[in-house]
């Protein structure tokens, strides 16, 4: 197990060693066309081929990891902030406010995440720009996936309100935002860094799913759901299997968080 | 008993009329909600047209348009469809069926799959098995339900069966997870060390404290097929709710989409609250 661990950790740091040296590993920019050849099969140019727009593929996987997986972080980072308010104001309020929140929770969780998403992003207009397409595709992820994470820390915040040494505290005159600051925030980090982590993954995986469909980012900026589009045209998948490589690399990169999530609590 | 009933059918209507507006003012703000593909058509006469207009502005009141269709709910009608043009309640007769038929493939095949594999793996405790189940599960964990569901389209092989695959690790992850930690407990480790096999260990000492997880796990699942099956109906074409919400949502169709949501919902929520009593009156009982 602690060798599969130490190979998913070389592979995450490979990942983003790729990543940021993506302008120098790259041929070419991702939306730079070779017009003369279109569907290249992988040559020493173009390791990976052309697309049917003449662009490299091995440009655009590389350019699109680095679209992913710099901002699937970010609305992690989004969402967990957004769960530790609302999980955090509901256990630390108790009473009505919980129970508000905890309805704000259920309706969140009760339709299914990816309907909520495919409906939201299918709302929006398809004609953005690319830079405002993957902020929206990203925000929103952010925005729909807190509410797992809230009734996680809201449960922690809850029971840490009941501990002995929040009642002394309490009993010391601490109260409103010295007692979250001193006392409950240092105690949920462990919580709130797991939810943190544990959305990484599932925001990739989201984004990918939306890309796979066509309503991820827009043209031409890649990223690794728009690159799985790629696989609709199953017709030419057969003699052309590199055009799966997206899938393996997605399949390889959320495989080693998995791994090293292990002992983090699976989110159901 | 009557309480409890009373605030679960309390809870499921808020949170359905609740997610159904929701739907229904994201619609109302999505660019083109108020115009109509039917406006383009040279054959239809400028009387027809402004009817299709005249139609597309009385959905733009979303509280006038939401309290209307609640009163024809209420008498059993559902409305009419804008973009099939077919009325919603015959279309849910007609797709409903085929997504449930799907999800209950789905959760038969990943619970029969996950359950199965994750229980083996505790009882041999073959380090092959728990490999083979990590590497399975840590596969289509990290698949996207809409690439998986092109693959089985390219292979020709049964849309069902990839909603299953992507439902299989949640429940084997989940399921191994808790009969490691319930197999750490004080009374477990003494019932080993007092002689007892693993299946007798497992029935007796390690299920009375998992069940009411797996059961709320069971509860979580629906909803998790539900939302698995969303993409792989819309890639594989299937005839289901997910491709109509997937139209609903395409077309601007306020009136399904508001339908879809609430049926979602209503599906999910009973599930999950099905899944608690359950849990609940387990722990309590075992208390």
């Amino acid at each position: 197990m602690k060798g599969i661990r130490v190979i998913a950790i070389a592979v995450l740091a490979l990942t983003a060693f790729t990543i940021l040296a993506a302008r120098h590993l790259a041929p070419a920019g991702y939306e730079q066309q070779f017009r003369e050849s279109p569907q290249a099969a992988p040559s020493a140019h173009h390791p990976l081929g052309t697309d049917d727009l003449g662009r490299d593929r091995w440009a655009r996987l590389l350019y699109g990891m680095r679209v992913s997986l710099t901002l699937a972080p970010l609305a992690a980072l989004f969402t967990t902030v957004l769960a530790g308010l609302v999980g955090g104001i509901a256990g630390y309020f108790g009473g009505w406010t919980e129970r508000c929140c905890k309805l704000l929770i259920d309706l969140f969780l009760s339709v299914p995440w990816l309907f909520l998403l495919i409906t939201v992003r299918a709302v929006l207009p398809l004609n953005v720009s690319p830079e405002a397409s993957v902020t929206v595709t990203f925000a929103l992820l952010g925005l729909l996936g807190w509410a797992a994470s809230a009734r996680v820390i809201c449960s922690g915040a809850k029971d840490l309100m009941k501990s002995e040494f929040v009642w002394m505290a309490r009993a010391s005159g601490f109260s409103g935002l010295k007692l979250v600051r001193l006392h409950l925030l240092p105690n949920l980090r462990g919580a709130l860094l797991a939810q943190f982590w544990i959305s990484i993954p599932v925001f990739i995986i989201a984004e990918a799913n939306l890309g796979a469909l066509g309503l991820g980012v827009a043209e031409p900026l890649p990223s690794l759901g728009s690159l799985l589009r790629e696989l609709q045209e199953a017709v030419t998948l057969r003699p052309e299997p590199w055009r799966l490589l997206p899938l393996g690399v997605l399949i390889v990169v959320i495989s080693s968080f998995q791994v090293l999530l292990k002992k983090q609590e699976v989110r159901i | 008993m009557l309480r409890f009933c009373g605030w679960a059918a309390l809870r499921v209507a808020a949170i359905m009329l609740l997610a159904s507006f929701t739907g229904a003012m994201l619609m109302r703000i999505a660019p083109g909600f108020s115009s109509d593909d039917q406006e383009l058509n040279s054959g239809l006469s400028a009387q027809s047209i402004q009817a299709i207009r005249q139609a597309h502005l009385s959905d733009a009141n979303i509280p006038r348009f939401y309290a209307q269709y609640l009163a024809s709910l209420v008498r059993g009608d559902l409305g009419t469809s804008r973009s099939l043009n077919q009325p919603v309640k015959d279309l849910l007769r007609e797709r409903l069926p085929v997504t449930l038929v799907n999800l209950a493939f789905a959760l038969a095949v990943g619970w029969l799959l996950g359950f199965s594999l994750a229980v083996a793996a505790q009882v041999w405790n073959v380090r092959i098995l728990t490999f083979l189940g990590n590497a399975l599960s840590g596969t289509f964990i990290s698949t996207p339900a809409a690439a998986l569901a092109l693959i089985f389209l390219l292979l020709r092989w049964p849309p069902a069966f990839a909603a299953a695959l992507l439902l299989f690790p949640k429940i084997y992850r989940y399921t191994q997870n808790l009969l490691e930690q319930s197999s750490e407990m004080p009374h477990v480790l003494t019932a080993r060390a007092k002689g007892a096999g693993p299946w007798r260990v497992l029935a007796w000492h390690v299920a009375p404290i998992a069940l009411p997880q797996l059961i709320a796990l069971l509860g979580v699942s629906i909803s998790i097929g539900i939302g698995v099956l969303l993409p792989i109906e819309v890639v594989s074409d299937v005839a289901g709710i997910g491709q109509l919400a997937w139209h609903a949502a395409q077309s601007r169709d306020l009136p399904l989409l508001v339908n879809l949501t609430m049926v979602v919902t209503f599906v999910t929520v009973c599930a999950t609250l099905i899944s608690d009593a359950a849990q609940r009156g387990l722990t309590r009982s075992a208390a």
